[in-house]
């Protein structure tokens, strides 16, 4: 079997978990020339095959996992894969991705992406070893934890270096907001791709994977790599990527971001938190960790191990903690304890469950009980005061088990505070349903309408900015004009934030398809379209994406398409706002102090910019028919969900 | 007198971003396979250790000892053992001789497969960037382990010099 492009495996697999059939299909030329991988080919086939208003939780939702061109190609931090399906906790797109080994060992067995549908009468897992598939029986599985899992599937394929993501407790009982654990500690965290593998009865996917992958230009290629390991050891930003993300991993941002007032605390009460020392990387770094590692094919290295030794928790040892579950444990529930912390994402880690979720719905938790709409005992007896770990790590258990309040809170800030009603709405910190990620907008403007515009709801991976962030004025005038720059520096201002918000996101979008990190792309700002232009055609031997136009138009053929999804399933501007509490309260203290975050300016920039209607944030049919999305269009427009631009305008 | 160069493997440092292992398979096959690499990273995921494995082109290889048609010998030019597939019958003696895992057998052709120091340019030290593979000079990697084991005792040196 030949592919047209290199870099590709050119085969896909789809699996029907309710007749138990496997299909291997020949992947068409036209999605890798269209959508590139991952994201994109996601969005290709959820739009083609998810029916509008599917229930996520039903055999009838699809869950794609889906590799790249660079994935398992020395490309940079390109270790990965994604997930996507309609979310359970949203309602809307889906997606989450995750480092680790497990994408290039499906690349090697000879996949770009599995679809999964319908769903197995009895628990499963499905074992790939390059052209042999199976579902294994996984009823003995059913109820352990993630690494037992892991092991225990290890152990039944005869293989030690079998690749496995699986879910917890927490996926198999349809937490929303469940994840799906590779490797142990890496996870697919965001939108509840957990819970959709549990809906599924399909524990884990296990693939051991023989075939290589080849480049189109080895060379060519080769010089590119060559780039690369330059930038990693010698270049410019070697040294403050190691010295920071290598050297404390991701809590690193603990303190850079407490400095500038955007560290979430107290359910985003405010952005400043004065026991932000006592949950740094210094102190992971110094008392807590013992080993450094590292996902597959990565130069940055921010991976890391840690334990604790001693005390209530003592036992505690697991991958992590990333920075954003250093804040939404800690800084976000006014838990100063790093050792509770660090207890509480383990147990994330092994319940399988998005640990940005699980500390909003316990801070959540914890201002309602504060303002009396959650009593003692609707609380199980926990005593939900700010700041109480142990109520911390009891609350995970009860999530995973979906015990009590956990129930409650299983279902997602959103759920919860709808079932709760009053007045808790206000303290359930979401957009669009999926619980703010590690920012405060009003002390970082263009955060806010990357919350507000990301497709999957509240987060910063689709569209973060850092160069206003980070000030990197060279960028800015290069990307935006020497005029605008300044402006787009200021990290406290509103404007130009719309357009930079749109050209982080096709950026996003195009990594998140090569399937690269956004450390690399979005910190250190290594990588940039015109770097994917002169990786892509080697690569893969589409020379066309030599041209950063081309790289342009495909990243916004994926932006529209997913986004569209989205208004499918009846989103409008309305959904793409922010809490009142960043609109209306301001900032209490720390640097931002004063300040709330104007989010409409931002937005009509964001919508002009992407071509879409300032009034009601649905498409223009000629934005579609530019990036080649004409049958999209099409099909909108059955229930009048594109518009025609009005000339002049 | 002749110099010799080895490959210096320090598991402190390895990460297991089995990079090494893809610099290998490509330079070998001009395909990134894991599976193929002449050097692979042992990983034990419960202690989160990992451990880079590779021939050592042992002054008395047993390798070359075990072989029965004499297809293991040394390259002059860079001093790696290498295989002569003309001669090779394919019995895997190599393979069961070596201590180290240090022959491996390709998932491809079934046949025993070896570093071979690609041509005195090893790719896998190249790319490595914690430096947990290194091609150097054996004395000069000797004096670098000393030197390591020096800095852990000099940390201690304060508390000595206190007392």
């Amino acid at each position: 079997m030949t592919f047209d492009y290199k870099g590709y495996a050119g085969q896909y697999l789809r699996v029907d978990l309710t007749k138990g059939e496997m299909k291997k299909e020949p992947l068409p030329s036209w999605m890798a020339k269209h959508y590139i991988g991952g994201t994109g080919f996601a969005a290709r086939v959820l739009w083609d095959e998810l029916k509008p208003q599917t229930n996520p939780l039903s055999p009838e939702n699809s869950l794609v996992m889906a590799v790249g061109p660079a994935t398992g190609a020395l490309s940079p931090s390109s270790g990965r894969f994604m997930m996507a399906s309609k979310s359970p906790l949203t309602g809307i797109w889906g997606e989450s991705h995750c480092g680790g080994h497990f994408g290039p060992e499906l690349k090697y067995a000879g996949y770009d992406m599995i679809i999964f549908h319908g769903r197995s009468e009895k628990p499963v897992y499905l074992y790939v070893d390059d052209d042999w598939v199976e579902f294994k029986d996984a009823s003995h599985l059913w109820g352990k934890d993630t690494k037992e899992t892991t092991g225990q599937v290890r152990e039944e394929v005869g293989d030690e270096t079998v690749k496995v993501s699986c879910i917890g407790l927490a996926g198999e009982n349809l937490v929303k907001y469940a994840a799906v654990m590779t490797d142990f500690y890496r996870a697919a965290g965001r939108t509840g791709m957990g819970a959709v593998m549990g809906s599924k009865n399909l524990k884990a996917v296990a693939v051991r994977g023989t075939k290589g992958v080849e480049v189109a230009d080895p060379e060519r290629y080769m010089e590119v790599m060559d780039e690369v390991l330059y930038q990693n050891t010698e270049g410019p930003w070697a040294e403050p990527a190691q010295s920071s993300l290598g050297t404390y991993g991701t809590p690193n941002l603990v303190a850079v971001i407490n400095a500038i007032g955007r560290l979430p605390t107290k359910n985003h009460w405010t952005g400043y938190y004065e026991d932000a020392e006592k949950i740094s990387g210094a102190v992971i770094r110094s008392k807590h960790r013992v080993a450094r590692d590292s996902c597959f094919s990565c130069m940055i290295q921010c991976k890391y191990v840690s334990t604790v030794d001693s005390g209530l928790y003592a036992g505690t040892f697991s991958g992590g903690p990333e920075y954003e579950s250093v804040f939404a444990l800690g800084s976000n529930c006014l838990v100063n304890d790093i050792e509770a912390i660090l207890h509480a994402n383990m147990l994330c880690n092994l319940y399988g469950i998005d640990t940005i979720s699980a500390g909003k719905c316990i801070s959540f938790a914890m201002e309602c009980y504060e303002h009396g709409i959650l009593s003692e005992k609707e609380a199980d007896g926990l005593d939900l005061r700010w700041g109480n770990g142990e109520a911390l790590t009891a609350l995970i258990h009860k999530i995973a088990h979906r015990e009590g309040l956990g129930d409650l809170l299983a279902e997602g800030v959103r759920g919860a505070s709808q079932r709760m009603g009053k007045g808790s709405e206000e303290f359930a910190m979401h957009i669009k349903g999926l619980e703010i990620s590690g920012q405060d907008c009003r002390a970082h403007k263009s955060v806010g309408c990357t919350h507000a515009t990301s497709v999957r709801g509240a987060d910063h991976l689709r569209s973060l900015s850092c160069i206003d962030e980070q000030g990197f004025y060279e960028a800015a005038a290069e990307r935006f004009g020497v005029d605008k720059a300044e402006e787009i520096c200021n990290l406290l201002s509103e404007k130009y934030k719309g357009y930079i918000v749109k050209d982080q996101e096709d950026l996003y979008a195009v990594v998140d398809s090569v399937l690269m990190c956004k450390y690399g792309t979005m910190w250190p700002p290594m990588y940039y379209l015109d770097f994917i232009a002169k990786l892509l055609p080697p690569l893969t031997g589409m020379e066309e994406y030599g041209s950063v136009k081309e790289v342009r138009l495909a990243a916004e053929r994926i932006c529209n398409l997913r986004r569209c999804f989205n208004v499918r399933e009846g989103i409008t501007r309305k959904d793409e706002d922010l809490p009142p509490r960043f609109k209306e309260e301001p900032m209490p203290n720390g640097r931002a102090k004063g300040e709330v975050c104007n989010l409409q300016p931002m937005l009509d920039e964001y919508y002009e910019a992407r071509g879409w209607d300032e009034a009601t944030a649905l498409p223009f049919r000629d934005t579609l028919e530019r990036v080649g999305l004409k049958e999209v269009a099409d099909q909108l427009e059955l229930t009048g969900k594109v518009l025609k631009r009005i000339v002049g305008k | 007198m002749k110099t010799r160069k080895l490959l210096a493997l320090d598991p402190g440092k390895c990460t297991n971003c089995r990079i090494c292992e893809l610099a290998c398979s490509f330079y070998h096959y001009k395909s990134f396979n894991p599976r193929r690499s002449r050097i692979s990273v042992l990983r034990n995921d419960e202690k989160c250790v990992s451990i880079p494995t590779v021939c050592h082109h042992c002054d008395r290889p047993l390798c070359q000892e075990a072989c029965a048609v004499e297809a293991i010998y040394r390259d002059e030019a860079t001093g790696a053992m290498v295989i002569d597939y003309d001669k090779c019958m394919g019995c895997n003696l190599c393979f069961t001789a070596c201590p180290f895992g240090g022959i491996s057998i390709d998932p491809l052709s079934m046949m025993v497969v070896k570093c071979d120091l690609c041509d005195g340019d090893p790719w896998c030290a190249k790319y490595c960037v914690r430096k947990a593979v290194e091609y150097v000079r054996a004395d000069k990697a000797g004096i670098q382990r000393k030197r390591a084991g020096f800095e852990k005792i000099s940390k201690l040196m304060p508390l000595i010099m206190k007392e």
